[in-house]
């Protein structure tokens, strides 16, 4: 997956590469508009990563000359959170946008929500190491052993699935299994989470579910360490 | 450029100007302005009375004593009638000095007084009085004359009086001079009068100056006395003492805010700073490494928090408003929200009732968020009886209200009355925990304000209430809302009756 940035400031710039380079990207970097303008036009990415103020063109030109030629994603990146940067840029044809400041794993699942959007085959069966969900059916298993859980704990353990080896935030969950889109302060999400591990992991030993510390949480297979 | 930069000079010169006067001053020169049109105004129509009644006295006084010359010449029937009327007119004469007399005829006999023959030809036939010089051009006389038609004794004769106009002249003059002497004067005295009175008038605005700024040396709780000023005064002096009131409770509120602000950020930064000290201090291997770094994020994460909640408040405070408003129902908004928080719920061995249904027009994130914050309030601080209720209804047609109770500990007023202050907490004791950072009903109370709502707490019979109000809906389509009468059964928590919010594609 290639990536392109366009971001003036080195600090944001430099750590979006590094950290989506180690999460196997393909990342190229432009510093100002008109560099940012030519990578875009000129070269294929699978999505771009394009902030509103910059030196040379700004964000909203370049978007311009980008759809003018082609359908590449891109989320913004929008300093001010009025809701006029956010309007125009996706009247303007931006899939997305992010309100500085954001977090890495925010801009990390929004990328890959875009990317995946384009090739949307539906699963009907997940797998992460031995543990089964049958989409269909609603029905989890374990090392072949039924697990029984309520709607909301299976939501949150399907999207888990679906984003499996990601970092999905506490804000991120909250969005998108109860629809809950704003900081919430509580403790639902560790709640559901401390459940779901009951259900899910307790009985089995080997722990599928983990807690990233101040990022999130992740179902993966890891080895044993 | 030029048309921004000209006018603003032009408008400074005349304030600049009108500014340097002082009232006082000012009110002297208006009221010497005055007096001065007013003794003119006055002073000339004396003149003009003066005038007009010295005229009509020395007019009396010429008749009169014309009247004997007069009957005389008219009656006499002497034959030395002449000689006799030159007698007469010399007679008097010598008896008033300033009163002197002609006769003019055709007949040489009847001819009196030196320069009778030009007097005759000056002398108004309409009997006014007219101001002439003498023969020698040195004294001026207000001469009056008589025609007296010719008789079987005489010819036709012309009579004339002459008074020394110089008396009343000089009258006249000293009295304009006295005028346009004493109308400066007066009005000189009449300024220094009006600065007087200003003067002692604008004592009371003296007295509110010293007093002001008596306040503005010790910047405590203190305002203007009242009783020492006059009644024309009350009003503004009572107006500043309620600006100094609120002035003062948002400044004590700004100094609270700031001293909790600091101490909520000094936390979280003073730990990250100690772990990462001790941590750097030796080597270390990469799993104590992570151990900080995660334990940094987690403070970062609360910092970034605290900062986001200050910011929407800062802004709610600003004045932003909701937008984007919807009309939907508060039962089913809180029914989410009681469903978002189902598992916590059950945890704590809670439910949660729900009565009665309103729309409101809302902005659906916000109204979501500041449900959220009263339900975990409720949860948080229900002592006693497991049950959080919470009653939904319209207030009147324009408001509807929804009041969440919880039981609780008994909540002094003091307390119950900054509630909705941030970074309060009723329990001093600030507990750490990421959860809570004593913003929530602050943003509720925020998220009130920008649609135009309020928010109340009470407290009655071990339940504290928290109700908050917002515009009411008019009478929506049809299907926005589920109506009023379905949903006042009550619904508990525990049943996991919503449909599923899957997750996205």
């Amino acid at each position: 997956m290639k990536v392109l940035i366009i971001e003036d400031e080195r600090k944001i710039a430099d750590y979006l590469c590094q950290g989506l380079t180690e999460q196997g990207w393909t990342v190229d970097v432009a510093h100002d508009g008109i560099d940012g303008q030519h990578l875009a036009v000129h070269y294929d990415f699978d999505v771009i990563v394009l902030d509103v103020m910059l030196p040379g063109l700004n964000g909203f030109d370049i978007l311009r000359s980008l759809r003018a030629v082609k359908g590449t994603p891109v989320i913004m990146l929008t300093a001010r959170d009025g809701v006029e940067d956010r309007v125009r840029g996706l009247r303007e044809g931006a899939d997305d946008y992010l309100v500085k400041p954001f977090s890495f794993i925010e801009l990390q699942a929004r990328l890959q929500a875009l990317t995946r959007r384009g090739r949307a085959q539906e699963q009907t069966l997940l797998r992460v190491g031995d543990l089964a969900i049958d989409l269909i059916r609603r029905k989890v298993t374990r090392a072949g052993q039924r697990i029984d859980l309520t709607a909301k704990e299976f939501a949150l353990l399907e999207l888990l699935a679906r984003r499996q080896g990601e970092i999905l935030s506490k804000t991120a969950i909250a969005e998108l299994v109860w629809d809950m889109n704003f900081d919430s302060n509580t403790n639902v999400v560790e709640v559901a989470v401390k459940r779901l591990r009951a259900k899910v992991d307790l009985p089995f030993g080997t722990p599928l579910l983990h807690t990233i510390r101040g990022m999130g949480y992740t179902l993966e297979e890891r080895d044993a360490s | 450029m030029p048309a921004d930069g000209e006018p603003a000079p032009t408008r400074s010169a005349p304030d600049k100007a009108s500014r340097s006067w002082s009232i006082s001053a000012r009110l002297a020169l208006m009221f010497a302005v005055t007096a001065v049109a007013i003794f003119t105004l006055m002073g000339a129509a004396l003149y003009r009375v003066l005038d007009r009644e010295l005229d009509h006295y020395q007019r009396e006084q010429m008749q009169g004593r014309l009247a004997d010359l007069r009957y005389l010449l008219e009656h006499g029937r002497s034959p030395q009638l002449a000689s006799r009327a030159a007698a007469k007119m010399e007679d008097m004469e010598r008896g008033d000095p300033h009163t002197r007399y002609w006769l003019w005829s055709d007949d040489p006999r009847y001819r009196y007084g030196d320069g009778a023959e030009r007097l005759a030809r000056e002398v108004d036939p309409d009997g006014r009085i007219r101001v002439v010089p003498d023969a020698a051009g040195q004294e001026s006389f207000a001469v009056l004359g008589a025609q007296l038609p010719a008789n079987d004794v005489r010819p036709a004769v012309q009579l004339m009086i002459g008074m020394d106009a110089g008396a009343i002249a000089g009258t006249l003059l000293n009295f304009r001079t006295a005028l346009m002497a004493l109308t400066p004067a007066a009005a000189l005295l009449v300024a220094a009068l009006g600065y007087w009175i200003a003067v002692i008038g604008l004592k009371p605005l003296k007295q509110l100056s010293a007093e002001a700024q008596r306040i503005g040396r010790n910047r405590g709780g203190e305002r203007l006395r009242l009783p020492v000023l006059p009644a024309e005064l009350l009003n503004l002096a009572a107006s500043f003492n309620a600006a100094l009131d609120r002035l003062n409770t948002a400044y004590q509120q700004l100094e609270t805010f700031n001293a909790d602000v600091a101490h909520e950020l000094r936390t979280p930064v003073a730990n990250m700073i100690g772990q990462t000290q001790v941590v750097l201090s030796r080597s270390r291997g990469v799993a104590e490494l992570r151990e900080v770094l995660q334990s940094n994020l987690e403070e970062l994460e609360r910092l970034r928090g605290i900062v986001a909640d200050m910011l929407f408040l800062a802004r709610a405070e600003q004045g932003e408003r909701a937008h984007d408003l919807v009309a939907v129902s508060l039962a089913g908004e809180m029914g989410k929200i009681i469903d978002f928080f189902d598992m916590v719920l059950d945890d704590a061995g809670m439910r949660v009732q729900v009565h009665g249904d309103a729309q409101v027009r809302v902005q659906t994130p916000l109204l979501r968020r500041a449900l959220s914050n009263l339900l975990q309030n409720a949860i948080q601080h229900s002592l006693g009886s497991k049950l959080i209720s919470v009653r939904i209804g319209l207030r009147d047609g324009m408001t509807a209200e929804l009041a969440i109770s919880n039981a609780s500990d008994p909540i002094s007023p003091e307390q119950l009355r900054h509630l909705f202050d941030r970074f309060y907490r009723v329990d001093d004791a600030r507990h750490n925990s990421g959860e809570s950072h004593g913003l929530g009903l602050a943003i509720v109370k925020a998220i009130a304000a920008m649609h135009a709502g309020d928010v109340l707490v009470s407290q009655a019979n071990g339940l504290v209430t928290i109700a908050i109000r917002l515009p009411a809906a008019m009478a929506g389509p049809p299907g926005s809302g589920p109506a009023p009468s379905g949903l006042s059964a009550p619904r508990e928590a525990s049943r996991d009756n919503l449909p599923l919010a899957s997750p996205r594609p």
